[in-house]
C-alpha cells in the first residue's frame, strides 16, 4: 500500500510540471495546428536560463521564474514572428520539419555555447523531504506543484476574462472567422507561440533543482508533450491539465507495477486507447 | 475488373537512354572504383534512397506523413539479423522474413492509425514507432536488448556449389543496395501510372472528394501503407547485415524517421526522383560535414592558414557545428525550396526558360 | 539528370585534396564529439591534446586526423574508411562507446590498420579473434566483480538489488553483477532496467526499499546517478553499501553533491590518486589546462594515444610493424602496466587492473585493492546525513 500511495504522490507531483510542457503545446498547436517538434528545446533553452540566473547572479530558481517567464515569451514571439508565420499555409509535413529544424538548431547552439556537459543545478533544498504517513515527499517538487497550479489558473483567467485571450481562443477555434471579425490572426499567432515557449521555459525552470541540464535534454520532453497533448484533446487547456497528471502517475505507477522497463509503454498505449476509442482526447469534442 | 497496373504514358527514347546508361555505369561502377571509402557512401545513398522511396509512396503520393518509418526498418534489420545470428538463417532469407515482418506491423499499425487524420496520424505514428523500440530494449530473451546484435560471420552465398560472394568486400552489398533502389524506383514509376497511383494521389488531394467518389479510403491506405513499409524493411535489412551492428537506438530511434522524412521532403515529395535527390544531397553534406571536409580543404588549399584564428576555429569548433549546420539547412530548405530541391530546380529552370523567351 | 547529379556528388567526395603525406606519424582519432554521448566524449578529445602535447616534448610530431562519430556505427564506419583509405593513418585510437567500436573492430582487420580501443569495454569486442584490434580498458565484467569482490571482503551481504539504466553499458553490468553474485553467494532481489532521463524514479525505489537489499548496484551516466542518490535519500533506503559501476558515480559533479554522494563506492579504470607512474602529474596538468578534474576515460584516451603514436614513430609508420610492436610490447604509464595478451578467449586484450573509489568528503579515494589504497574505506553505509 506505501508503494502504491508513494507512486500515486511522486506521480501527481511530477504530473503537474509534465501538464504544464503539455499546455504549452496544446496552445500553439490549438491556435496554429502547427505540432511543434522543438518544443522540449524550448524547455531546454528555459532550463539554461535558470541555471545561469541561479549560478551568475545567485537567484533562486523559483524565483527567478519570473524573468525567464518574458524573457521565454519575447523568444517564443520572436520565432514565430521570423520563422513559423512565413509558413502556416504550408504543408503540414514542411511546417513539423521546420519546427525540428530549429529544435536542432537551439540544441546544438547552445552545445557550441556551454558545451555538452551536463549541468547541475543544486540547492540546498534539491534533495529535502518530508514524510507523512512513511510516504515521502520531495519538498521542491511540491513547490514547482504550488507554481504550477498557481500559473494555470492565471492562464484560465486571461483566456476567458481578457479580450486577447478570447481572440486567441477565437482564432483557435476557427482561424478564418477570426480573420473576417478582425481579429489579427499573425498577432495572434505570435503570442500563442510567445505563451506556448514561456510556459515550456517555466516547466525547465521548475524541474531544475531536481533534475539535471545537457543540450539535448528536450527530445524526451516533446514525445511527453506529444502525448499529454492528445490524451488530453489536441487545443483543450483543461485535458493538457488532466493528461499530464495521469501521464505522471501512469508512468509512476506503471514502472512499479509492470517494471521500470516498460513504464514507457504503458504511456504510448494508453495514448492509442485513447485516440482509438477517443480520437478527440479526454476533453475534446468529438466530432473528429 | 479492371488491371491496378496499366501503363498509360509512353516514355521518350532520349530520357530512356539516359537512365539505362546510368544504371549500366553504376554496376560497372565497383570495377573502376576501387576506394572503399567511396563505395562506403555509395551504399549508404542507396539505403538512403530506399528508405526515402518507400516513405515517399506514403507520404508523397497518399499524403499519409508517417514520422515513425523507422519501425519498418527496425523491422527488416531486426528480423534479418535476429534469424541470422540465433537460428543461422543466411540472410538473403532472412531479408524475405523481415519484410513479411515488417508487413504484419504495417497492418496492425494501419487498422489503429488510419482511423485517425492529419496532425493525430502524425503523433500516432510515432507512438507506435515507440512501442517497438521499448518492446525491444526490454525482450532481452528475443532481441538481446539494448546490448543489441552484433553479427559474427555472414555465411557465403552459393548457389548450386558455385560461390557467388562471402561478404566479405562491400561489392555484394553494393549490388545488393543497387538492386534495391532499382526495384523500389521501377515500383514508384510503375504506382505513378497507374490506377492504384491516381486512387492514392486522390486520397492525398481531398480525402473527402476520394472517398465520395467510392475510393476505400482504409483500404488504400493501407495498401500503400503496406508497399512503404515492406520496401523500407529491404533498407533496414541491408542497413544490419552491411554494419553488422544493430540496438534499439540505432534502427528504431525517431531520429530515423525524422531522416527518412528529411530525405523526401529536402528532395521534393510526390515525385519518383525527389527522394533520390534528397539522398544524394543529405548524404555525402552530412559526410563533408562530420568529417569537416569542407574546413579542412579550405585550409589545405591554401585559403585559410591552418594556425590563424578563422583556421583554429574552423578546425577545432565547425567539427561540433554539423548537426548546427544541417539544422540551418533544413530551416533555409523549408523556408526558400518548400518543394524541395527538385521543385526550385524545376521553378528555376522554368523562369530562365521564360527569360530566354 | 540522375546520373549528373551523381556523377558530381562523387566527384564531391573523391577529388577533395588529398593530405600531403607527411614525414610525422599520422595518426586517426575517432570520437562521439556530438550526439547523446558528447559529454564523455569531451574527456577523450582532451586526454588526448594532453598526450599530443607530450608527444611533442618527446620529439614525435602526430599529425591528427580527428573525426567524430556521432556516436552512430555507421558513421564511425565511414570515419574508419576515410582515415584507413584516404588519410592513409599509421593507427587509429577511439572510438567512445562499444557500438561503434564493435563496428570498425572488423574494419581493422580488413584494411590492416591497428586500432586500440581506449575505453569500450563491452567484452565481446576483443573476443573475436581480430589480430588488428587492441584494447587497453578493462572489460564491463570487471566493474562489476571488483565491486562485489570488495564488498564480500569488507563485510558480509546477502542480498542485492540491482539498478541499471537500459543501455548497452547498463545491461551488460548488471548482467554481470547478476552472474557474479551468484557466483558469490548473494541472492538478487531486485533488477530495475531504467530509460535513462526520466525525471522520477521514487516509485522504483520505494519498491527496492521495500525488499531491504545488503547492496544496492546501480549501472547509470553521468546525470542519473545525482537523480538516483537524491531520490534513494529522500526515501530513505539504506543498504550496507552504494555501489556504482563506474560512469556516472565515478564523476567529479557527482562527487562534489556532498549530501548525496558520502560513502557511495564506484569502480573504476583509473583514479587521480593512484600510484601509477605519471598519474598524479597527469592528474594535476589536466585541471591546470581544462578547468576539472580528468575522468578516467580521459586518463585511458591518453595512455591510448602515447602507445599508439609512440609504437607508430619507432616503426616508421609501417603497420605490420606497429602491430607486432603492440602485441609484444609493454609500457608502463598512468594507466598502470600496460599488455596486450591473448587469454580466456580475449585477443589483444590489457588485463588492466580496476580499481574502487569512495567518495568521501567530496573527493574520490582510493579504497580498493588493497595495494592501491589512499584512503581506508567507511563500510558499512553510515547512514544520510
Amino acid at each position: 500500500m506505501t508503494i502504491f500511495l508513494q507512486s500515486l504522490i511522486s506521480g501527481i507531483l511530477i504530473g503537474g510540471v509534465y501538464a504544464l510542457i503539455g499546455i504549452g503545446l496544446t496552445i500553439i498547436f490549438g491556435v496554429m495546428r502547427v505540432i511543434n517538434f522543438a518544443h522540449g528545446d524550448l524547455l531546454m533553452v528555459g532550463m539554461y536560463g535558470t541555471f545561469y540566473l541561479f549560478t551568475l547572479f545567485n537567484i533562486d530558481p523559483f524565483i527567478s521564474i519570473v524573468i525567464t517567464m518574458p524573457l521565454m515569451f519575447l523568444y517564443g514571439g520572436f520565432l514565430q514572428k521570423v520563422f513559423i508565420n512565413r509558413i502556416l499555409g504550408a504543408l503540414p509535413q514542411n511546417q513539423i520539419l521546420l519546427t525540428i529544424g530549429m529544435g536542432l538548431i537551439m540544441s546544438n547552439g547552445i552545445m557550441l555555447a556551454f558545451t555538452s556537459d551536463y549541468k547541475i543545478l543544486s540547492t540546498d533544498y534539491s534533495s529535502s523531504s518530508f514524510d507523512i504517513l512513511g510516504i515521502s515527499i520531495s519538498t521542491p517538487l511540491l513547490i514547482s506543484f504550488a507554481i504550477t497550479a498557481g500559473i494555470t489558473v492565471v492562464l484560465y483567467w486571461f483566456l476567458l476574462k481578457t479580450d486577447t485571450g478570447q481572440a486567441i481562443r477565437a482564432t483557435a477555434q476557427d482561424r478564418e472567422a477570426a480573420q473576417l471579425m478582425g481579429i489579427n490572426v499573425k498577432r495572434m499567432s505570435i503570442i500563442a507561440f510567445g505563451l506556448g515557449a514561456s510556459l515550456a521555459g517555466t516547466a525547465g525552470a521548475l524541474i531544475s533543482p531536481t533534475y539535471y541540464i545537457f543540450p539535448q535534454v528536450g527530445s524526451t520532453f516533446t514525445l511527453k508533450a506529444f502525448v499529454i497533448t492528445v490524451l488530453g484533446g489536441m487545443g483543450s487547456i483543461v485535458g493538457a491539465t488532466l493528461g499530464g497528471i495521469l501521464i505522471g502517475v501512469a508512468e509512476s505507477i506503471g514502472g512499479v507495477y509492470f517494471g521500470s522497463g516498460w513504464k514507457e509503454v504503458v504511456v504510448f498505449v494508453l495514448f492509442l486507447l485513447v485516440l482509438l476509442f477517443k480520437p478527440s482526447g479526454l476533453m475534446g469534442k468529438s466530432n473528429t | 475488373m479492371k488491371p491496378l497496373f496499366k501503363n498509360t504514358t509512353g516514355i521518350g527514347a532520349l530520357p530512356a537512354i539516359t537512365g539505362l546508361l546510368v544504371v549500366v555505369l553504376l554496376f560497372l561502377f565497383p570495377r573502376f572504383v576501387e576506394n572503399t571509402y567511396a563505395l562506403h557512401i555509395m551504399i549508404l545513398i542507396f539505403i538512403s534512397i530506399v528508405m526515402g522511396s518507400s516513405w515517399n509512396l506514403l507520404g508523397g503520393y497518399t499524403g499519409q506523413y508517417s514520422v515513425g518509418h523507422c519501425a519498418y526498418f527496425g523491422m527488416g534489420a531486426y528480423t534479418t539479423m535476429m534469424l541470422m545470428q540465433f537460428r543461422q538463417i543466411p540472410p538473403w532469407l532472412g531479408i524475405w522474413c523481415g519484410m513479411v515482418a515488417a508487413l504484419v506491423v504495417a497492418l496492425i499499425i494501419g487498422s489503429i492509425c488510419f482511423r485517425l487524420r492529419g496532425p493525430y496520424f502524425v503523433l500516432a505514428s510515432i507512438a507506435v514507432a515507440e512501442i517497438l523500440r521499448v518492446s525491444a530494449l526490454n525482450l532481452k530473451n528475443i532481441t538481446n536488448g539494448a546490448e543489441g546484435i552484433l553479427t559474427t560471420e555472414i555465411p557465403p552465398l552459393k548457389i548450386g556449389g558455385a560461390l557467388i560472394t562471402d561478404f566479405s568486400s562491400k561489392v555484394p552489398f553494393y549490388y545488393a543496395g543497387l538492386v534495391f533502389v532499382l526495384l523500389v524506383i521501377l515500383v514508384t514509376w510503375l504506382l505513378q501510372n497507374s490506377k492504384l497511383g491516381y486512387y492514392f494521389q486522390a486520397i492525398r488531394e481531398d480525402q473527402d472528394a476520394a472517398h465520395s467518389l467510392g475510393i476505400s479510403l482504409t483500404f488504400y491506405k493501407n495498401v500503400a501503407l503496406s508497399l512503404s513499409a515492406v520496401l523500407t524493411s529491404l533498407a533496414g535489412s541491408l542497413y544490419a547485415v552491411y554494419v553488422g551492428f544493430i540496438d534499439p537506438s540505432t534502427v528504431l530511434a525517431l531520429d530515423l524517421s525524422v531522416q527518412i522524412v528529411l530525405i523526401c521532403i529536402i528532395g521534393g515529395i510526390g515525385t519518383i526522383f525527389g527522394p533520390v535527390i534528397g539522398a544524394l544531397v543529405l548524404v555525402p553534406l552530412s559526410e563533408a560535414l562530420r568529417s569537416n571536409m569542407i574546413g579542412e580543404s579550405l585550409i589545405n588549399s591554401g585559403i585559410v592558414k591552418a594556425d590563424s584564428a578563422f583556421g583554429s576555429f574552423l578546425t577545432e569548433n565547425l567539427s561540433h557545428a554539423h548537426v548546427l549546420i544541417y539544422g540551418v539547412l533544413v530551416v533555409v530548405v523549408i523556408l526558400f525550396m518548400p518543394d524541395g530541391v527538385l521543385g526550385f530546380a524545376k521553378a528555376l529552370a522554368a523562369r530562365k526558360r521564360k527569360e530566354v523567351v | 539528370m540522375f546520373g549528373k547529379i551523381q556523377a558530381t556528388a562523387l566527384a564531391l567526395i573523391l577529388a577533395l585534396p588529398m593530405a600531403a603525406q607527411a614525414a610525422k606519424v599520422k595518426i586517426g582519432f575517432v570520437n562521439s564529439i556530438t550526439g547523446p554521448e558528447a559529454p564523455i566524449g569531451e574527456n577523450l578529445t582532451n586526454g588526448v591534446t594532453l598526450a599530443l602535447e607530450d608527444l611533442k616534448k618527446k620529439g614525435i610530431d602526430v599529425e591528427l586526423v580527428k573525426e567524430d562519430d556521432t556516436g552512430k556505427p555507421e558513421k564511425s564506419m565511414a570515419a574508419f574508411e576515410k582515415m584507413a583509405t584516404r588519410d592513409r593513418v599509421a593507427g587509429i585510437v577511439g572510438p567512445y562507446s562499444s557500438k561503434c567500436a564493435n563496428a570498425i573492430a572488423k574494419l581493422a582487420e580488413k584494411y590492416k590498420t591497428p586500432l586500440l580501443i581506449p575505453v569500450a569495454s563491452k567484452e565481446e569486442i576483443t573476443r573475436q579473434n581480430l589480430k588488428w584490434t587492441f584494447r587497453l580498458s578493462a572489460t564491463t565484467y570487471d566493474y562489476a566483480t571488483i565491486l562485489l569482490d570488495m564488498a564480500t571482503s569488507l563485510g558480509k551481504p546477502r542480498t542485492i538489488a540491482i539498478i541499471n539504466e537500459n543501455t548497452d553499458f547498463g545491461t551488460s553490468g548488471a548482467k554481470s553483477a547478476k552472474d557474479y553474485a551468484g557466483k558469490k553467494g548473494i541472492r538478487v532481489v531486485a533488477e530495475e532496467a531504467y530509460a535513462p532521463g526520466s525525471p522520477d524514479y521514487r516509485s522504483t525505489l520505494t519498491k527496492i526499499k521495500s525488499k531491504k537489499p545488503d547492496l544496492v548496484f546501480m549501472v547509470s551516466y553521468v546525470a542519473d546517478a545525482i537523480l538516483l542518490m537524491r531520490q534513494s535519500r529522500e526515501i530513505g533506503i539504506t543498504p550496507q553499501a552504494f555501489l556504482g559501476a563506474g560512469a556516472g558515480f565515478a564523476t567529479v559533479s557527482f562527487a562534489k553533491e556532498k549530501a548525496i554522494s558520502s560513502n557511495v563506492f564506484s569502480s573504476t579504470q583509473w583514479t587521480g590518486d593512484v600510484n601509477w607512474p605519471g598519474a598524479k602529474e597527469f592528474n594535476r596538468r589536466y585541471i591546470a589546462k581544462f578547468g576539472k578534474e580528468p575522468t578516467y576515460h580521459a586518463a585511458t584516451a591518453y595512455e591510448s594515444m602515447m602507445i599508439m603514436a609512440e609504437t607508430a614513430a619507432k616503426a616508421g609508420g609501417n603497420q605490420e610493424k606497429i602491430r607486432s610492436a603492440l602485441k609484444s610490447g609493454k609500457w608502463n604509464g598512468i594507466m598502470g602496466e600496460v599488455k596486450f595478451a591473448d587469454y580466456e578467449g580475449y585477443t589483444n586484450q590489457n588485463k588492466h587492473q580496476m580499481l574502487v573509489e569512495q567518495i568521501q568528503n567530496g573527493v574520490h579515494q582510493t579504497v580498493y585493492p588493497p595495494k592501491y589504497v589512499s584512503k581506508k574505506p567507511v563500510y558499512p553505509f553510515p547512514g544520510w546525513r
